[in-house]
């Protein structure tokens, strides 16, 4: 062990220098959150549960039962049955979809002709009850709460509700 | 030799290992590193796996062990067979898509990226500029997500707890660019037949370019901590050592190949998407071992961060799928404003693409190796037979012939620097 080593070692120079690179991360924005407290917003394009929307001159959903959705879904979970109004309008008579078989490809968003059916930005799904995976019309309206992005005003396949400032991940925005 | 012999002796030094040795020497020193065994009948067999805490997924090995010798594994696959080709049979085109990013769910789009490859092959689908760069990129994403995830799991499998920790902290820059672009972070179904699924979004371009000129720095980080790391270092250089020769006999390839010295890269062998109009350059290193197989790893991710940040720059306007009425679906925004694309959305959706009769066979090269699908259509909207022909597959079988005659301990690492996934291997 020659000087230099023995100085080395009296000064702890290593020691410090780990400790410095430990100390940094008392001033650096941590990468972490406290999940259940806090949680991340999602992106606008980000694929959560199903949610149908409503007209809102009608308060019924926008859905015209074209059955695009059902077809194109490559787990086969939606199911509708179709039916006319008085007024010569089609609409569902019930839509259902098993989120229990929904693979959250986003296949059904896509191809909606009306922007009827949107992915919202819900995704904590854990349940204690197998019947909430069964979403029929009334509650896949009721996930409309969830809707992320700006679906009613301008008809593109997505337009971001605020520029996500870029950096870290931890400018990501919380909620 | 006997099983209990120092390792330390093998190890030569660090001069002799930089240069680049021949096939005659690297397979001299494979047969030096391996120990030679007789058969005592003091043989004893173990289960390693399918739920081993250090195996890559539901992989079950059955090793035969002498002292801590290995005599022979056996691999056992299956255990997470999904049937994906036989599920393909009774889908259109457009609904295989989720299907795929399934096999490798590290890297999603690059198995996407291969599928559609091969389907627009077949229909004589042309990608716009536009959307060849973004697939370009997208791959190139995927490369560095799965690269990352493969050295931090396969550090831990080395002991290193921390480094797992790290890797995932960084991980999480480009998954997020991932939600950003495809809307899912692992399983993107995000290229469509004919381009991909959506446009970049606003902003995508500005974080991307801070996520990849930032990136460099870390790899520099990574490769300051293992590099230095003398218990890494021993357990890695000289270790699993896997010639060309090896490598071509079990078809086994990536960067396992490119790191026996073969500079064999699809992109730029079999160029596709927009790689031919791209400057990188094929990561390549010579000593075939587990140590080489971290390093053309490393050099990869820096080459992607080239390739990303020139189809950044050279990002063309227009489309990002082809208009194609027969092929592909329309896009979204299109549906809502013109009637055309409100037939050709349901066309596609109800009859789907049609595909003249043919077979064809394309491949790509994914994170892991070359990922190959071929098809077979009889006409109509489904086809006839898929076959994913994918990297983890041949991987897993060349096992035994990696592992046999190393220390048991070293099962892991070795296993782990091929970089298997057991979703890819058994479908």
């Amino acid at each position: 062990m020659g000087l230099a080593d023995i100085i080395k070692k009296g000064a702890f120079v290593d020691i410090l220098r780990g400790m410095s690179v430990t100390g940094t991360y008392f001033v650096v924005d941590k990468m972490t959150v406290e999940y259940p407290k806090e949680k991340l917003q999602v992106y606008p394009r980000f694929r959560g549960v199903q949610a149908l929307l409503t007209d809102p001159a009608t308060g019924d959903t926008k859905c015209v039962a074209c059955m695009l959705c059902a077809t194109i879904c490559p787990s086969g979970c939606i199911d509708i049955v179709g039916e006319q109004t008085a007024d010569g309008r089609s609409r569902p008579a019930s839509f259902k979809l098993d989120l229990s078989r929904c693979v959250f490809c986003g296949f059904c968003e896509e191809v909606c002709p009306e922007a009827a059916i949107v992915m919202t930005r819900h995704y904590e799904l854990a349940t204690f009850d197998k019947d909430d995976f069964y979403l029929d019309k009334e509650k896949l309206i009721a996930n409309q709460v969830y809707v992320h992005k700006e679906v009613f005003a301008q008809p593109t396949e997505d337009t971001a509700p605020a520029p996500m400032e870029a950096g870290t991940a931890n400018e990501r925005g919380r909620s | 030799m006997s099983g209990t012999q120092d390792t330390q002796g093998l190890v030569p030094a660090a001069q002799a290992l930089s240069r680049r040795p021949s096939l005659e020497e690297l397979r001299e020193r494979k047969d030096r590193t391996r120990r030679h065994l007789e058969p005592t009948g003091d043989v004893m067999t173990i289960s390693m796996g399918p739920q081993h805490p250090s195996m890559h997924g539901v992989y079950r090995a059955v090793l035969d062990l002498d002292g801590e010798v290995i005599l022979a594994v056996r691999p056992e696959i299956g255990n997470l067979h999904r049937g994906v080709e036989k599920l393909c049979e009774h889908r259109t085109y457009h609904q295989i898509i989720p299907l795929t990013d399934r096999l490798d769910y590290i890297s999603g789009f690059a198995m996407n990226h291969g599928f559609c490859e091969a389907a627009e092959k077949l229909m004589g689908v042309e990608v716009p500029a536009r959307g060849r760069y973004i697939r370009t990129m997208t791959h190139e994403l995927c490369r560095i997500s799965n690269h990352i995830l493969w050295l931090g799991t396969s550090i831990m499998d080395l002991g290193t707890q921390t480094f797992f920790t790290i890797c995932f902290r960084d991980r999480e820059y480009v998954l997020d660019l991932f939600e950003m672009l495809t809307g899912a972070r692992m399983t993107h179904s995000f290229a469509r037949i004919g381009g991909v699924a959506k446009d970049l979004p606003d902003g995508f371009d500005h974080r991307c370019r801070k996520v990849i000129d930032f990136l460099p720095k870390r790899l520099a980080e990574y490769e300051r901590i293992i590099k230095q790391n003398r218990i890494f270092l021993k357990r890695a250089k000289n270790v699993g050592i896997f010639t060309s020769e090896d490598c071509h006999a079990w078809r086994v390839t990536g960067p396992t190949l490119r790191a026996a010295g073969i500079a064999r890269d699809l992109r730029k062998d079999e160029p596709y998407a927009a790689y031919p109009e791209v400057e990188f350059d094929v990561a390549v290193e010579y000593n075939a071992d587990v140590y080489d197989r971290f390093l053309v790893r490393m050099k990869e991710m820096r080459e992607s961060c080239k390739i990303i940040r020139q189809c950044l720059d050279k990002m063309p306007p227009g489309p990002f799928l082809a208009p194609d009425a027969a092929h592909s679906l329309p896009m979204k925004k299109n549906v809502l404003r013109d009637s055309a694309a409100m037939i050709q959305d349901f066309y596609q959706v109800f009859r789907g693409p049609q595909v003249p009769r043919g077979s064809v066979y394309r491949c790509v090269e994914a994170p892991k190796g070359e990922m190959g699908v071929y098809i077979r259509s009889e006409g109509g909207a489904k086809p006839a037979r898929v076959r994913f022909s994918t990297p983890s597959f041949y991987h897993g079988q060349a096992v035994p012939a990696l592992v046999e005659g190393e220390m048991v301990a070293d099962m892991i690492a070795i296993f782990a620097s091929v970089d298997v996934v057991l979703g890819d291997c058994d479908r």
